[in-house]
């Protein structure tokens, strides 16, 4: 039983202040994720390091083994910086007006497959110059890190697709669009750091 | 009994114990180049995981703290 004096003690208690989420749940599943791949990734860049450093003379690539395409594939690396960017665009665009934001990510999601279709090309190409996964050190890691990051863009470029779906549809939400850039910008900002590892 | 020493003892042992049988790639190898690979990729792998787990901390607090003053601010005080 609740007393006259309990009563008035309830009432004048200030209501509950309701705290809006610092993160949204979908956001903060996919920095979780994030985080355990970027540890993925350091634990083969790191193994990288060290099979590198322990080449006779440092001859690297090895001998017999084909050169990797650089310049191209720094004309890929700059497609995807730019999707990176366009998405940023993409992000703005959506909290002002949820329709401005279909061009950039489509034109993001372009950039992605652009990045995607040429890495396969180069590989068909350096399959065909000799350098597989079991040709050397040198060609296992290329294809180990390569494809890894290849994967999580096939990945990104499934996710952003479905974004754009539902955004066409009129259903995307801001946190939905939160998440998939999340795991966008991680492949973005990844691929550099492993053009200059395993490229140069 | 002080044992403020214990902490200093183990991390004397942690040091030097490795050393002792040879089980520290870090600290043997004829290769200086393969010793370094070793050592840097020691420090970059031990901090990374702090290095992240510290900046979504630190990102937490800030947004916590923001978040703090709009309900200040929006909520009447009661002096």
């Amino acid at each position: 039983m609740v007393t006259e004096s309990a009563a008035h003690e309830i009432e004048q208690r200030p209501e509950p202040v309701s705290r809006p989420k610092i993160l949204a749940d979908g956001v903060m599943g996919m920095l979780l994720f994030v985080f355990a791949e970027i540890m993925m990734f350091a634990g083969l860049i790191s193994a990288h390091r060290i099979v590198r450093s322990q080449v006779a003379g440092e001859m690297w690539p090895p001998y017999g083994q084909p050169r990797l395409p650089v310049q191209e594939t720094a004309v890929n690396t700059a497609a995807l910086l730019v999707s990176g960017i366009v998405l940023v665009f993409a992000h703005l665009a959506f909290k002002k007006e949820a329709s401005r934001a279909r061009l950039p990510i489509l034109i993001a999601l372009l950039l992605g497959l652009v990045f995607v279709v040429s890495q396969g090309a180069e590989w068909v190409a350096l399959l065909g110059e000799g350098l597989t996964i079991q040709s050397s050190t040198y060609g296992g890691f290329f294809y180990l890190i390569v494809g890894a990051h290849g994967l999580h863009a096939i990945a990104a470029i499934l996710a952003l697709g479905w974004a754009s779906f539902e955004l066409y549809k009129g259903r995307l939400t801001g946190s939905q669009l939160a998440t998939v850039s999340v795991f966008w910008y991680f492949v973005v900002l990844l691929w550099p750091v492993l053009y200059l590892i395993v490229y140069l | 009994m002080n044992r403020a020493w214990i902490p200093v003892l183990v991390l004397a042992v942690l040091a030097v114990f490795p050393d002792v049988v040879h089980a520290c790639p870090v600290c043997f190898d004829a290769r200086d180049e393969n010793r370094q690979a070793f050592l840097a990729t020691t420090a970059f792998l031990s901090l990374l995981p702090l290095g992240m787990v510290a900046g979504a901390g630190l990102w937490l607090r800030k947004r916590t703290k923001e978040i703090d003053a709009e309900i200040d601010s929006e909520t009447p005080s009661d002096r």
